[in-house]
């Protein structure tokens, strides 16, 4: 059976990035961009079922900006080689909302057979695009996926969710869309022939114009009234007595604080 | 339609109320309270002992008990609670713990409902008559605030950004609802495997043991697991000890494991990599024990001892069972 796959990727700052505030208004993000941890991990988990089932077909869906097509990039260096950027840069301060209309909307006229997202996106931490897709799409959807098993023939899945203290396993037929966790699969680092590649790569266009979304205002919904800092840790108080005493003594500290 | 009500959608955890749902009740009691509305729970298939439960918390249970709810899936949730807004009309929030469960149907509903969600907030309040939360973003490098402009709104809200509430007076009223879930909707469940044997819920423990790469050798993570029977606590781990092969995934602690906001956290044997500490900027009290002077965890904790963890846990152990 042959199977078509969407993998949704996005460009965010690195883990290691620095973000703090301008403002309450804006942010100061260092300029080190990469792939969405997870999604890389969505990516990985497409080329894994091709490789057992190779009539699959894979493509990669990024909505955004001009760095969405790095996130598109990154896909055609791991090996994904049909890519689509969609929009422009009025979608990188949209809300998760608008976001998911736009992706379900072109996933719509595609009709693909599995969706995989990342769990979260590593700038707003959300895990909220990929089950409102599904909501959209009205297709069933299960996040925080740690295993996918074809069922050689049936044109079923086998789902491994990872939840508090256990995974759960699920059976489905297609459509689907799953959520990329950790553990799903172990992204490989792209050869130099793959990177020079997809730095030639041309994604193919979708403006938002064609996307029949002139209904629907972005932002209408959520509406960001300030950025704050993060609260501070006051400074480590260190515990220099030599054991056992210190154990004592952080106790003490614990006890006076009520969380022991 | 609409109900001058706010929901708590109650999730139950090996047989009880998880502690962010007490929490929320207590949230949505204020809230509500604030502007004249009135707290309700929801309680999706369950049984008797936790509809009691929910009762000595919230004035209002809505209680629907169809046989299809009984085990959790996304799908059949959003369903049944979209029905329940149809016949009971739309309520002004709807408020579930930022756990599996509530990440995976709480965006889902939202979207169906055509409204707004915002996820993992560790705050909620009134923004005029609109309510508003706030939320990390950038793996807690910063924080938003967000006002929600349409109702239902809904938010996954994280452990401990609430209290637990007082007991009511008067236990609260239980209403039987009825909703049904079609047959064919869903995924199907066929099995389930345990992967932390016993152990309590990471997410929801007030107080976490950690241990790193520093413990060692597997064997020495035992300690680790008795200082957390002795707080009544649960065990975490460094993505090292993960990718030793040492642990399963479930229980790391980080970036690409899970974000904790427990009352205590003892990082033992832990260097304090950024995309580690990512996972507990929200945890109230950091206790490090890391036998390197300079090692990163020290930035992120409130107290510190340079030492061996393999000596120190067993004092510990030893004192606090005492
Ligand atoms: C994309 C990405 C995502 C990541 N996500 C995560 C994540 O979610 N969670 C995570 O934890 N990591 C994550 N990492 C890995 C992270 O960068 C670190 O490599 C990891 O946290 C290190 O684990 P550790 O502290 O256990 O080991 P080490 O860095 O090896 O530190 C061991 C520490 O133990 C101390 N020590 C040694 N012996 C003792 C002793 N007897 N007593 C006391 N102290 C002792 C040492 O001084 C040292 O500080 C991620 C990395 C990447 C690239
Ligand atoms: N702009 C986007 N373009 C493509 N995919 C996206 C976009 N935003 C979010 N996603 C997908 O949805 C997942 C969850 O994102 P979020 O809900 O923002 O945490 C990401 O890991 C991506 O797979």
């Amino acid at each position: 059976m042959s199977l078509k796959i969407a993998v949704l990727v996005k460009q965010v700052p690195d883990h290691e990035a620095i973000v703090q505030l301008k403002s309450d208004r804006e942010l100061d993000i260092e300029e080190r961009y990469v792939c969405s941890f997870f999604d890389e991990v969505a990516i990985e988990a497409a080329l894994n079922i091709k490789k057992d089932n190779p009539e699959t077909e894979i493509f990669a869906l990024s909505a955004g900006g001009r760095r969405a097509v790095d996130a598109l990039r990154r896909a055609v260096a791991m090996g994904i080689d049909n890519v689509e950027h969609i929009g422009d840069e009025t979608l990188e301060t949209v809300d998760n909302y608008y976001t998911a209309r736009v992706l379900a909307a072109r996933l719509k006229t595609q009709q693909p057979g599995l969706i995989i997202c990342g769990k979260q996106a590593g700038d707003d931490d959300a895990a909220a695009v990929g089950p409102m897709v599904a909501a959209l799409l009205n297709i069933p959807h299960a996040s925080a996926v740690v295993s996918l098993e074809m069922a050689a023939g049936t044109g079923r899945i086998k789902i491994g969710r990872e939840a508090e203290g256990e995974v759960q396993y699920f059976e489905s037929g297609f459509p689907l869309l799953v959520t990329a966790e950790k553990g799903l699969a172990e992204p490989h680092v792209p050869v130099v022939m793959r990177v020079m590649k997809a730095m030639k790569t041309q994604a193919a266009h979708i403006p938002i114009e064609e996307l029949g979304l002139a209904d629907i205002e972005p932002g209408g919904r959520v509406r960001r009234l300030r950025y704050a800092a993060p609260p501070e840790r006051p400074p480590v108080t260190m515990i220099e007595q030599p054991f056992p005493e210190n154990v004592v003594e952080l106790i003490n500290h614990l006890r006076q604080g009520g969380v022991v | 339609m609409n109900c001058k009500e706010i929901w708590v959608i109650a999730e139950i955890r090996q047989g009880s109320l998880t502690r962010t749902t007490s929490q929320l009740l207590g949230a949505a009691r204020k809230l509500a309270e604030q502007q004249g509305l009135h707290a309700a729970a929801v309680l999706l298939g369950g049984e008797q002992t936790q509809a009691d439960e929910l009762a000595r918390k919230v004035p209002l249970i809505l209680w629907v008990k169809e046989p299809r709810l009984e085990t959790y899936e996304a799908s059949r949730y959003a369903y049944a609670l979209r029905q329940l807004i149809e016949v009971r009309g739309s309520p002004v929030a709807i408020l579930t713990g930022a756990g599996a469960a509530g990440l995976e149907f709480l965006p889902r509903l939202s979207m169906s409902c055509d409204s707004a969600y915002a996820s993992s907030c560790v705050d909620l309040w009134w923004e005029g008559s609109e309510l508003a939360c706030r939320r990390p973003v950038y793996g807690g490098k910063v924080y938003e605030e967000l006002a929600l402009s349409t109702k239902p709104a809904f938010f996954t809200v994280r452990p401990g950004a609430f209290a637990v509430p007082e007991n009511l007076e008067t236990p609260g009223k239980i209403e039987a609802v009825s909703v049904t879930v079609p047959e064919d909707l869903g995924l199907d469940l066929i099995e389930r495997k345990r992967t932390t044997a016993g152990q309590k819920d990471l997410s929801e423990a007030a107080r976490v043991v950690a241990g790193g790469r520093g413990m060692g050798v597997p064997e020495n993570f035992k300690l680790l697991e008795e200082l957390a029977g002795v707080l009544d606590g649960a065990v975490g781990v460094s993505r090292a000890v993960v990718d030793a092969g040492w642990f399963p995934h479930d229980i790391q602690v980080g970036k690409s494991g899970k974000t904790i906001s427990p009352e205590l956290y003892i990082a033992c044997g832990i260097s304090g990599a950024i995309h580690h500490v990512l996972g507990i900027n929200t945890a109230k009290v950091v206790v490090a024990i890391n036998k390197d002077p300079d090692a990163a965890i020290f930035k992120s904790a409130d107290y510190g001892i340079i030492g061996d963890a393999l000596e120190i846990l067993p004092g510990l152990i030893e004192k606090l069972k005492v």
